[in-house]
């Protein structure tokens, strides 16, 4: 994989790949807060927008009710005003704490989600037995379709054929002489009913975006030639529908597709991807073959025995997958090449294997330090307010406030700022990164759980009391004569 | 002889810097009596904001006993004296010590808080405090908006808002002009007069002591004068 070392990286046996695990942690690290830190110093007007507003609020209160507490509250609020500077990077901090940990726990979920085994109804995926890219010839997706129908009742797929699906990865150009990435087309080329039947993350769709798609597909069944695009892509390289463009392989040498643009893809769903009938590919396969005036001894194209990357099958128990399995590690079934049989989600989590320290370190290196060292921040600045805020916290003693009442108030500041900081972060977060439904490979759109709302304001809090708990003891057991004895 | 709403005897208070024990009050003894005007002077180091700070509660003797009306606050915890304090004592400061980020009205509420008062009690004794220094109209700015004999004047409504039987006063006038001072200095002798407060000061300045009813000249920790104004 990228970025891994191999042996030949390490002749005398030194591992380097732990430095390089702390440069991709150092540097998303980096990246995330960077990035954070711009979202939090963009939101400060609207935090002291805000800040007044609630203010106002526990004003009216306060007056209306009389009540002791709400005059404390009312007391830190205005204590919060007082130097804006400091609550202003007080506030930073604890945003960029909230945001990055907000991202790591939907990372954490989303993982979670995919790799989490269901009971029945769940996909299974059949790929190369060793190699990544998986690569498979044709044949195999037959002999599959096969064994699945040598299944015992209620273990074959309860929809027969709609049920099964294969994938063959197809890369090409509209710009074979400078191939600029621009100019890429992706696509996945595959039975185009099985579309609706098969594909993930088109559950949801509008009305009209279905009968759209249903129609796209059907155009596609009819006309073999017909790809159907993803609004962003098509945006990115100025296509519209029913243009017809001619795309050169980059995976398939030699073969050219000519195309028309039938259809779009709903927002948010495949993005960059494409969708071409498979029927196409293994047409023009068989057409290189015989037409192809380089290849003198009529052979294959070479890609002809890898051209299905994946097969896919819903499977309605365990047993049936477990039975499945068992026929596809025959190799007197499948060999040249060996294939194997996972659930989607251990098949996702065996590609997750070579990532795994690096989840770890998030997890339980990266969250728990930015944790800590975000308490560090707010203790210092806490602490310079309390500083200098030490003689009136003596006159407040004097007038008969108890050491606990003065410790409310320092931290009940650091938790205000806390509070509020934890729910824009996670809002932005929920509202902002969450909605930009950035599709993730073949497990549908990213999005950030709902839960995070309660956990950022929670986790900002958190930090305020454990930052501040230190500085508001100090504030606490200040020695009102010895104060007033200094000021002397 | 009536009985003296302050009696200390034979008070000692030491402090420890580092390894050196320093003895700030030495074997004081003394009476202060009810609706009594007092002033405390002498130089820098003798003790009278020490005794100030002691008679009120702020700070614990070293040995002795301070009795306050019918308290003996000397043996109260931290607690006690600060539930103590909020009603029976009232502090002036030289510096004010206004809270900035309050009004006038809320830097006057502040004690009342405290107390078990109704919202409208409350209002009353603010307003109340507030009409007899001479400030109601500025009730609602916030001492940076006030001039420091308004300050001073909004602090000693605080001090005696909650109707405090005593009230301690540390160089109420020492960061005050000629005129200002007077006005605060006449304040006080209106609450000593009218309204029976007992009041103890401590200040460097003769004029200011001499509107008291007597002054005790600390030094080295220890009374060595005590005159009665004539």
């Amino acid at each position: 994989m990228f970025g891994m070392p191999t042996d030949a990286m390490t002749p005398t046996g030194f591992d380097p790949s732990m430095f390089m695990l702390s440069g991709y942690l150092l540097g998303l690290l980096g990246g995330m807060n960077l990035v954070a830190i711009m979202l939090g110093a963009m939101t400060l007007p609207v935090f002291f927008v805000v800040l007044f507003t609630v203010e106002q609020v526990a004003r009216v209160t306060a007056n209306a009710t009389g009540w002791f507490p709400a005059k404390l509250v009312l007391y830190m609020f205005r204590g919060l005003r007082r130097s804006p500077l400091r609550t202003s990077l007080t506030y930073i901090a604890l945003f960029v704490l909230t945001l990055v940990l907000s991202m790591i726990y939907s990372v954490l979920v989303f993982i979670g989600n995919v790799t989490t085994e269901k009971e029945a109804d769940f996909k299974a995926i059949a790929t190369h037995k060793t190699i990544i890219p998986s690569q498979m010839p044709r044949s195999h997706y037959e002999d599959f379709k096969k064994q699945l129908a040598k299944l015992p009742d209620g273990m074959r797929p309860k929809n027969g054929e709609a049920d099964i699906m294969a994938w063959s990865f197809f890369l090409g150009t509209t710009d074979p002489i400078s191939k600029r990435p621009d100019s890429n087309v992706f696509a996945f080329c595959i039975e185009p009913k099985k579309i609706l039947t098969m594909m993930d993350g088109l559950d949801n769709l509008t009305g009209k975006e279905k009968s759209d798609l249903d129609a796209a597909v059907a155009e596609m069944e009819r006309n073999p030639q017909a790809i159907v695009m993803s609004k962003m892509r098509m945006k990115k390289m100025n296509l519209q529908i029913g243009q017809t463009i001619k795309v050169t392989g980059l995976n398939y040498n030699d073969l050219v597709f000519d195309l028309t643009i039938i259809g779009e893809l709903p927002d948010g769903k495949y993005d960059n991807i494409s969708f071409i009938n498979s029927a196409y590919l293994f047409r023009q396969l068989d057409a290189w073959k015989i037409n192809n005036p380089k290849n003198r001894t009529s052979e294959a194209h070479p890609m002809d025995a890898k051209c299905i990357n994946l097969i896919w099958v819903r499977l309605p128990n365990k047993e049936a997958f477990e039975r499945l399995a068992s026929a596809v590690n025959d190799t007197g079934n499948f060999s040249n090449p060996q294939i194997k049989l996972e659930t989607a989600s251990s098949g996702f989590g065996t590609f997750l294997e070579a990532f795994k320290d690096i989840l770890f370190g998030m997890k339980y290196l990266m969250a728990p330090a930015m944790v800590a060292i975000m308490c560090l921040v707010i203790a210092n600045a806490i602490s310079i307010g309390v500083r200098e805020r030490r003689t009136e916290m003596a006159v407040l003693k004097v007038l008969g406030f108890q050491p606990r009442h003065v410790l409310f108030l320092v931290v009940g500041e650091a938790v205000l700022v806390g509070l509020m900081a934890g729910f824009m972060s996670t809002l932005i977060a929920f509202k902002m990164i969450g909605n930009l439904k950035l599709q993730i490979a073949f497990f549908g759109a990213f999005f950030v759980p709902v839960e995070v709302l309660v956990y950022g304001p929670m986790l900002g809090a958190f930090v305020s009391v454990a930052g501040s708990l230190i500085p508001a003891m100090a504030a606490k057991n200040v020695k009102v004569a010895e104060v007033f004895a200094r000021v002397a | 002889m009536a009985r003296a709403l302050v009696q200390v005897r034979d008070l000692h208070k030491s402090f420890t810097r580092g390894t050196e024990r320093i003895d700030v009050l030495r074997d004081l003894t003394l009476d202060v009596g009810a609706a009594e005007f007092l002033a405390l002077m002498g130089p820098s180091g003798s003790g009278k904001t020490t005794l100030l700070n002691l008679i009120a509660g702020l700070d614990q003797p070293t040995s002795g006993k301070i009795s306050v009306g019918e308290n003996v606050i000397s043996e109260m915890s931290e607690s006690e004296l600060a539930r103590w304090r909020t009603r029976h004592v009232g502090f002036i400061f030289q510096f004010y010590y206004l809270l900035p980020v309050l009004t006038a009205y809320e830097n006057v509420e502040l004690p009342l808080l405290l107390l078990p008062l109704t919202k409208e009690q409350r209002r009353k004794q603010v307003t109340t405090a507030l009409d007899l220094v001479g400030l109601t109209e500025r009730m609602d700015h916030r001492p940076g908006q006030l001039s420091g004999g308004q300050q001073q004047r909004v602090g000693i409504a605080r001090a005696m808002v909650t109707d405090p039987e005593l009230i301690v006063a540390d160089e109420p006038t020492g960061d005050l002009d000629t005129k200002s001072a007077d006005e605060i200095l006449k304040l006080m002798e209106i609450l000593r007069a009218q309204l029976g407060k007992t009041i103890i000061m401590v200040t460097h300045d003769p004029k200011a002591a001499s509107r008291a009813q007597r002054t005790l000249h600390l030094e080295k920790g220890q009374l060595v004068l005590d005159t009665a104004a004539h």
